[in-house]
Formats: C-alpha cells, structure tokens, sequence
C-alpha cells in the first residue's frame, strides 16, 4: 500500500514537474496553431537547447538557469533560416510535406549530436539539483519549484505578447484565416518565420531546464516530442492557457501512475490519455481560441 | 483527347508489366539457382523485399489514400508477436503462420480506424504515432508477452535461402494485391477520399469503408513482413518491434522514391537498403545522410527520385522531338 505522504510528495512533485513540461510543450502548440505545422524537430530542438546550456556551462562557467532568454534567442535565430528555406516554400504542397522535412531535419539533427557529442547520456550540473524544500510533510526538489516558476513566467510573457502586442494581434490573425489576415495586410510570411523562431525558443528554454533537473541524450528529443504532443492534444492545439493546464494535468498523473503502478507506466498513463482524448475530444479538452 | 488518353493508359499498362518483369528477373535467379548468392547477399535480397512490402504497403495508405502514418510499427510488432506465439505453441506451417499474423493485423486496424478515422490529415499522424508508442510501451510494461526482455522462437533456425523464397512470396502477394487494387476502383475511391474527404462523401463515397478497406490491407501486408522478421530474427522484443524506427524507415523510403507514385516505394526500398549497406560502418553518418536526402527531396522534387527521373526523360524526350512536337 502506498502510504498517503508518498502520494502527496508525488503530486506535488508532479504538478511542478507539469509546469516546466507545459514550457516545452508550448512551442510545439504555438507552431501547430498557427501554422498548422507539425513540427517533429521539435523534440531535437529541446535537446538543442539542452547541449547549449551543457557547453555555455562548461565553457564559461555561467549558470544556464539564468541565461534561458539568451540561448532561447540563439536557438530561435537558428531555426528562421530553418523556416525561411526549408518550409516556407513547401507550404504551398499540403501540410505533409512541410512536416517530413521537419522530420528529416530531427533525425539529421539527432545523428549530427551523436556524431560531434558522443551518445553519452549528460546532466548540467547544479549543486541546487538536489537540494529538497521541506513544506510541512511534503518534500519536493527546490529545483522543480524553480523550473516551474521560471516555466510559468515565460508561458505568461509569451501569452501577452500573443494578446497584447502588434505582432501577436497579426498571429492571431493569421491562426484563425491566414488568407484573410493577408488580405488585410498582415504579413503572413512574417508571422509564421517569427512564430516558428518563437516556438524553437521555447523549446530550448524547456530543454535547459530539463537538462538541469534531469539527464538528456541526443535520442531523449522523441520522448520529450511524444509527452509535448499529449499535453498539446490535452490543452488543445494553439492555446496557450491550455497547454499550461494540460501539461499540469499530465504531470500530475504520470507522478500518480509512477507511484502507484510503477515507474514503467508513468509513460504509458500519457499516451493511453492522449489517444483517449484525441478519440474524443480531438480539439483538446478546452475550448480554445486559436493561439 | 481519347486518342492520347489511350495512349497513355497503353504506356503506363507496359511501365506496369516492365517493372513487373524487372522485380522478377532480379530477385527469381536467387532462387531458382541455389548457388547464385552468398548468403550475404541472400540476407540483403531479404531486407530490401521486406522494405518494399512495408513500402508499398505504406504508400498505398498514404500516397493513394492520404492517410499519412507514423504508426507503422504498431502492426510490425503486432505481426512478428503473433508469428512467435503460433510458430511456439502450435506448429502450424509458417506460410500459415505469416497469413494469419496479417490477419491479426488487420484486425487491429479494424479494432483502431474507429478512433484514429475521427483525426483528418495531421491529427491522424500524430494519432497512429501515440498508438505505435503505446503499444510498445504497453508491451514493456505488462506481465505477459514477456515484457521487456521479449519471447524467443522454439524452432530451428531458418536458413537464409528459405527467408529470402517466403519474402519473396510475399513479395508477390504485396505486388498483386497494389497492381489490381491502383487499377480497379478502388484506386479511384482512394484517391477521391485523398483528395477531399467531404466531397468525396457528398457524391456517395463512403468514406469511412474506404478508409478502412485501405487500412486493413495495409495493415495485413505490413503485419505479415513483421512476422517474417521476427522469424528471421528468433527472438522478439518491444523496443525493435515495435520501435519508431520501422515507421520512420518505411515512410523515408516512400518519399524518397515518390509518394503516390507506383513504383516510388520500390526504387525508395532499394536506394536506402543500399545507401545503409554502402555506409554501414558509420550508422550515424547513414541515417543523417537519408534525413539530409529527404530534405533536399522534398524541397526540389516533391514526387521523389522516381518523379524526378519522369521530369527528365520527359525534357530529354522533348529535346531529342525537336520543335514540331511543343
């Protein structure tokens, strides 16, 4: 029998946990709604975020947690030409062949890591890792707490730059009805260069901070792009708010299946979840406005 | 008008026997001559027939039909389990025992269109990812089916000979089955239900049979290749049968060749067949070099090496026609 403070530590764990995957999962959702891209490279970018904050670390010593914006902005600089060569003109063929060279740019990605940083599996070392932060008679990672409020944080920054600026007033736009946001004057081609940088950022941010609170690989990227897709299809597909919630959701009931049935499921609770709410509910389980 | 029409149909009819002939008379001296391959060689004749099954197979769902899965090796895994199961504990013959692991696909395709029918275009996609990742995780996780470690097969060995003649059957099987079903109706069905779903719909097409129809002979095909690896291996586990990589390979090897196409999927199967052979001793630098083809096709040819070849013996035939013929 599991004892109820395991159950109480595991779901708040869980819930933190939750957060900082809503992060990852935020670029793959922004770039799905509003590009109707999907983008399977996003895993690899994750782990590409991860091995800069590996190296930026290793190199001069500067902690990542505090330089997430800088290696955001590098990795989403280098995916604009990414958008800009290899997708922008696909997307006049349907959706699919935007989406399988996505897929060719992961496995080329993923196989260039393992080539240039060996196939180790690697951690970015924080002494605060391992710190616990005692509430009471719960006990979670101080650096889950953290993860997720630097998580939250972004997820909010980049919920109001989607309400409230100029750009994400012409995103939206183009989210809804791309032909009509043209019609408009919306630069459409702009919009969706820029959206795919962003959600390469978000990525890399969520990726470092997974690289510090747990270890990473150059073939982690399909797990991270599989849980991504959960809380996506949980959050709804664009929603921002959405995600958020989803991958708490998530969070919490893989702590709760790891718990109780064994840590070999915590996985599957994810995907038998996903396939049961995108039999059902394939437009997630809010009702969402498009990005 | 007709006259052209006609003549176009004659065309592609002897493209058809001619690829027919050429798939014949490179894979059949290996078995009709014992001594004609090494059994390397035997073993490479067998992963590129496998790869063209799971090829076809796949550009049938996809290329014809528009339904574009990730989650091939759902039902390779699904087949090569069932093949151990009956081979261990009935000993029925393995002809048999392949036929029925098909079966066994198709049923789960059956038993899965409802859900995965209900997801249009992309979230289709994604849906038969999460179901492949699933199954392989349900297939770690439970007690039965020998969970991470996997089953072995309690039969001889298979000599590669006997392997490459039953790939070779099924070869045929898969070769028939995609020749009557693109030139029947069903070919139009399909390519209606591909091209729009609701229109197709509004004219009586019923969409969801299609689907399904599709589904499951692709699922058979796929399903039987599963077994005949497992049988080729002796032994099954979760993480390679049921791992991305059998969804990932087949679908590289379609669109390299050219999606939608005929014969794509057999030029695709062989090219990477023999580009893995060629840079066998460095894995990574392989797979890398299939993604970066897979790019670069994409993006300058959409209809894969085999659309590619068309749009230059076009050109060079109009070169060599002269001006009277533009």
């Amino acid at each position: 029998m599991v004892s109820l403070e395991a159950i109480a530590n595991s779901v708040a764990s869980g819930f933190l946990l939750g957060g900082i995957l809503a992060l990852t999962a935020l670029g793959l959702s922004i770039v799905l709604g509003v590009m109707r891209l999907v983008n399977l490279a996003h895993g690899v970018f994750l782990i590409a975020g991860a091995y800069v904050g590996f190296f930026l670390l290793q190199a001069t010593g500067v902690d990542p947690i505090i330089a997430l914006v800088p290696i955001g902005v590098v990795i989403g600089a280098a995916a604009l030409p990414v958008q800009r060569f290899l997708l922008e003109p696909l997307t006049k063929f349907g959706p699919e062949a935007p989406m399988m060279t996505t897929f060719g740019i992961a496995i080329v990605l993923e196989n260039l890591f393992v080539l240039y940083f060996s196939a180790d599996t690697r951690s970015i070392e924080r002494d605060y890792a391992t710190v616990p932060l005692l509430l009471g008679p719960v006990s979670v990672p101080l650096v889950y707490v953290f993860g997720f409020v630097i998580s939250v944080g972004v997820i909010l920054i980049v919920h109001a730059i989607v309400s409230w600026t100029s750009f994400g007033r012409d995103l939206r736009a183009s989210a809804v009805d791309p032909g009509a946001a043209a019609a408009v004057g919306v630069d459409v081609r702009r919009v969706h260069a820029l959206t795919f940088a962003l959600g390469a950022a978000c990525a890399a941010a969520g990726g470092t901070l997974i690289g510090i609170i747990f270890s990473f690989t150059p073939a982690s990227g399909a797990n991270y792009l599989l849980t991504d897709f959960a809380i996506v299809v949980l959050g709804g597909m664009g929603n921002i708010f959405g995600t958020l919630v989803g991958g708490i959701l998530l969070g919490v009931l893989q702590s709760l299946a790891g718990v109780t049935l064994g840590d070999g499921y915590r996985d599957l609770v994810g995907l038998v979840l996903f396939l049961a709410v995108l039999a059902v509910r394939p437009q997630g389980l809010f009702r969402g406005h498009a990005a | 008008m007709t006259q052209k029409t006609a003549n176009l149909r004659r065309a592609v009819r002897n493209v058809e026997q001619l690829a027919g002939i050429v798939i014949a008379a490179v894979f059949v001296p290996g078995i009709a001559l014992p001594n004609l391959l090494s059994d390397y060689e035997l073993q490479i004749g067998f992963r590129i027939m496998l790869y063209i099954v799971l090829a076809e197979a796949w550009n049938l769902l996809a290329g014809y039909c528009g339904l574009v899965s990730l989650g091939s090796a759902s039902f390779v895994g699904v087949g090569a389990y069932v093949l151990v199961g009956l081979l261990n504990h009935t000993g029925i013959p393995v002809p048999m025992a392949v036929g029925i692991a098909g079966l066994a696909g198709a049923a789960l395709a059956a038993v899965v269109a409802p859900a995965v029918f209900r997801l249009r275009g992309l979230y289709f996609t994604v849906g038969t990812l999460a179901l492949g990742e699933a199954l392989r995780m349900l297939m770690i996780n439970v007690p039965w089916f020998g969970g991470a470690t996997g089953l072995f097969l309690h039969v001889d060995w298979p000599s590669s000979r006997e392997l490459y003649i039953y790939v070779f059957g099924l070869l045929c099987v898969t070769e028939v089955t995609l020749s009557v079903g693109t030139r029947s109706r069903l070919s139009i069905l399909m390519r209606a239900v591909r091209d729009d779903e609701d229109a197709a719909a509004q004219v009586g097409v019923r969409a969801f049979r299609v689907k399904l129809g599709t589904f499951m002979i692709a699922s058979f095909l796929m399903s039987a290749a599963g077994a005949l690896q497992a049988y080729k291996l002796a032994a099954v586990e979760p993480y390679g049968m049921f791992g991305l990589q059998w969804s990932v390979d087949v679908l590289a090897m379609v669109i390299i060749g050219g999606m939608g196409l005929r014969y794509g999927p057999v030029v695709g199967a062989v090219f990477v067949v023999l580009l893995a052979e060629l840079l066998a001793d460095y894995p990574e630098l392989h797979v890398a070099i299939t993604g970066l083809i897979l790019i670069v096709l994409i993006r300058f040819a959409p209809k894969g090496l085999v659309g590619l070849l068309g749009r230059i013996s076009s050109l060079l035939a109009r070169r060599l026609a002269g001006v009277h013929l533009v």
